[in-house]
């Protein structure tokens, strides 16, 4: 398990995380949101033991995480991080290694890799003269080449078409299948709503939200209410509880405070001829922006 | 963590011997060193002006001098080991020689008269204006000619002349009993020698520094930093770029001693007996034929030491400086002061024999980063002993105990900081954060 217990980190006077705390166990995938700047890749690096924390503590199944224990994990991060006058073999060869693996074993899992991510031809070829999607999944496979037991992915999709998207979610969840920690971010909520069933939402380095995915939204109070049929906007804006009202495509989308609201909205919705009314869980993206917008005062 | 940083060693050294650069490098410092060795076979051979003889016609109306004039031209030429000049006596006027010299533009003329009050009354006669050397040869040619006129018209018989003639047999007194002719001889020697055998230490500084930076820049700036720090130790990643760099320069010096050896066994294929070559065995006899060899033995380990421990800390600083730069240029930049130092020691260490006994130079030969190249010299000029250079290793060491201590924690913080800015308030603001 992997265990962060009320870190904190300084640069200089500027607090990049504060009093931070989360766990994730073996096979789970947890995702750490949050905007640009909000102490991600700082989380990140004082996970693999690149910063020291100020105050807290990171253990990985009860060790503190020391390069004895960095074989165990896997790092892909945001920006690309591959020695570009290398090619694909010698690159990963070149990480393999400095995973403490030896090179027959490197060169079995590469080919097989490669072989999944359908880019066997550009074994020999530099990094630099591939695509920035095919870059990606180099930068991915040399993440995932230990096996590790702790799997840190800052932004795995970048630079990937759907096709490419699915592959890499194929993987990500068969890993947390064969029992691996999972730390994912992603500014792509739907992605974060596809694998994480639990979450932290950094603003400031401060958790502004944190849970339970399914317990996040059903504490949620705003609720949507989806609606197909001719309704009158006007006279359903003027509800108590209702936040907004939006048309996407032939559905009306309304927002409402809370649940209560619902009964009063369906009363008046069920004059109209209409032909469908659900009530849903607000998506995280909503959740997300409403979170760090408050913690902005907006 | 040793395996790793063995391995980060392992792999910085053969990136870097098995690039074409470094091939092309080495290929081009080959051709050169071969080159230089053997210059006076390859201008030779592509021929020119001075591979025919400068003729001199000398039109001597003394009917003396012209046996005496050849004969000095012969022997100046042929100690000067330069010019090739064929004499003539011209027999005909004046009007005559200034004819055939208009056909033949290459001709000198020397034209000799009596003289009272000056025994001989020369006129060198040139279409165009002369080449220094061949007129600095033909004027010391001449006053010889009339020194020997001057003592044969002077009747001074045979065996006085020879006296005046014959050089004088200097004999050397030194009131230090321990020194030494041959020691003196071999200093003047050396004097000549070592800028030439303190260049590779220049040329070497200068790859170590190009190496690390380049290495670290290429690292850090493709963010390939982020994966090799969360596996090495910064600590680890910054011993294994020293340990390469510091192999590697020894392998190139190694590889530059073979380049010369190869040159001048070319040089030995060719059979030539030219002035370098003559130069180079007299030299190397009076080397092994002189007490030197055996002073020299007491100082090569106290060098070759100052000379690793200084290449040790140019690492250290190369290191550090890349360290919190983001760009290659930015490298570049920040290396120049470096090299200026660098340069300072070198034309430092070449002046030394021209001002002997400076205390300034001699201040300078125990600063760390320039002793290596100056102290070596200042102990061939016997102005400093080994208890000086003792000195300048342990200061060298010191400063790089300091760079360790301060410049370590430096490297950790800057090789994962991209900020951009002013070079100098980034190092300082990495050096506070890393003190909070």
């Amino acid at each position: 398990m992997l265990k962060v217990k009320n870190v904190t980190k300084y640069y200089g006077d500027f607090k990049a995380v504060d009093n931070l705390s989360f766990e994730v166990n073996k096979g789970e995938i947890f995702g750490l949101l949050g905007i640009n700047g909000a102490g991600k890749t700082t989380t990140f690096r004082m996970i693999m033991g690149l910063l020291t924390p100020n105050s807290g503590e990171i253990t990985l199944n009860g060790q503190k995480i020391d390069y004895n224990l960095t074989d165990k994990i896997g790092f892909l991060t945001e920006e690309r991080s591959l020695l570009t006058k290398l090619t694909v073999l010698e690159q990963i060869i070149f990480y393999g290694r400095l995973k403490g693996m030896n090179e027959k074993d490197i060169v079995q899992k590469l080919d097989y890799y490669l072989d999944k991510f359908e880019i066997k031809e550009y074994k020999n070829k530099k990094i630099k003269e591939l695509s920035k999607g095919n870059q990606q999944k180099i930068q991915f496979i040399s993440a995932l080449i230990n096996e590790p037991e702790l799997l840190i992915l800052d932004e795995p999709f970048a630079g990937l078409d759907p096709f490419n998207v699915q592959l890499f979610c194929q993987e990500i969840e068969q890993m947390a299948k064969k029992g691996s920690m999972i730390i994912f971010s992603s500014h792509r909520m739907e992605h974060v709503e596809q694998f994480c069933k639990k979450l932290v939402v950094l603003k400031n380095g401060k958790p502004v939200l944190q849970g339970n995915l399914k317990d996040i939204k059903h504490s949620y109070l705003k609720k949507n209410i989806f609606v197909r049929g001719e309704i009158d906007i006007e006279k359903i804006k003027k509800i108590e509880g209702v936040i907004s009202i939006t048309k996407q495509g032939d559905e009306y989308q309304i927002k409402i405070a809370n649940v209560d609201i619902y009964k009063t909205v369906f009363d008046e919705i069920k004059k109209y001829p209409i032909t469908k009314i659900v009530l849903e869980e607000p998506s995280l993206n909503e959740i997300f922006l409403d979170k760090v917008g408050e913690a902005y005062g907006q | 963590m040793v395996n790793k940083c063995l391995y980060l060693t392992k792999n910085s050294l053969f990136k870097k011997i098995k690039s074409k650069w470094f091939i092309g490098i080495n290929i081009f410092l080959l051709i050169v060193l071969c080159l230089v060795l053997n210059i006076d076979h390859v201008i030779s051979t592509f021929g020119g002006d001075f591979a025919s003889a400068t003729p001199i016609y000398i039109l001597d109306e003394t009917n003396y001098s012209y046996e005496i004039l050849k004969s000095n031209i012969e022997n100046v030429s042929s100690l000067a080991e330069q010019g090739n000049f064929e004499t003539k006596k011209y027999e005909k006027t004046k009007n005559d020689l200034v004819n055939e010299m208009k056909k033949n533009q290459k001709i000198i003329g020397v034209w000799i008269k009596e003289d009272i009050n000056n025994v001989l009354d020369v006129t060198v006669i040139t279409n165009d204006y002369m080449e220094s050397y061949d007129y600095q040869m033909l004027v010391s040619s001449i006053n010889q000619t009339k020194v020997s006129v001057a003592t044969a018209l002077s009747e001074i018989d045979q065996k006085e002349l020879d006296k005046i003639s014959s050089p004088i047999e200097i004999k050397r007194e030194y009131l230090d009993k321990n020194k030494k002719s041959e020691d003196e001889s071999m200093n003047m020697i050396m004097t000549t020698i070592f800028p030439f055998v303190i260049l590779p230490i220049f040329m070497l500084t200068v790859f170590l520094i190009q190496m690390i930076g380049a290495e670290i820049n290429d690292e850090k700036s493709t963010k390939g930093m982020e994966i090799i720090i969360s596996n090495v130790s910064p600590k680890a990643h910054f011993y294994s770029k020293m340990l390469a760099g510091n192999i590697f320069v020894i392998i190139q010096g190694i590889l530059l001693f073979i380049y010369g050896g190869i040159g001048l066994g070319i040089r030995n294929l060719f059979g030539s007996s030219s002035a370098l070559t003559n130069t180079i065995i007299e030299m190397t006899n009076s080397v092994l034929g002189s007490g030197f060899v055996s002073k020299i033995i007491t100082w090569i380990p106290l060098i070759i030491i100052l000379v690793l421990i200084t290449f040790v800390g140019y690492s250290l600083l190369a290191g550090i400086l890349a360290s919190i730069t983001t760009s290659s240029e930015e490298f570049q930049q920040i290396q120049t002061p470096i090299m200026m130092v660098l340069l300072f020691g070198y034309y430092l260490a070449i002046m030394a024999s021209t001002f002997h006994g400076s205390l300034f130079i001699r201040i300078m030969s125990y600063i760390p980063f320039i002793s290596a190249i100056i102290a070596p010299s200042l102990l061939v000029l016997g102005e400093i002993g080994i208890i000086d250079v003792l000195i300048a290793i342990i200061l060298q060491v010191l400063t790089n105990i300091l760079f360790l201590k301060y410049g370590l924690p430096i490297y950790k913080e800057g090789i994962l900081n991209y900020s951009t800015g002013n070079l100098f308030k980034r190092l300082l603001k990495i050096f506070k954060t890393k003190s909070d």
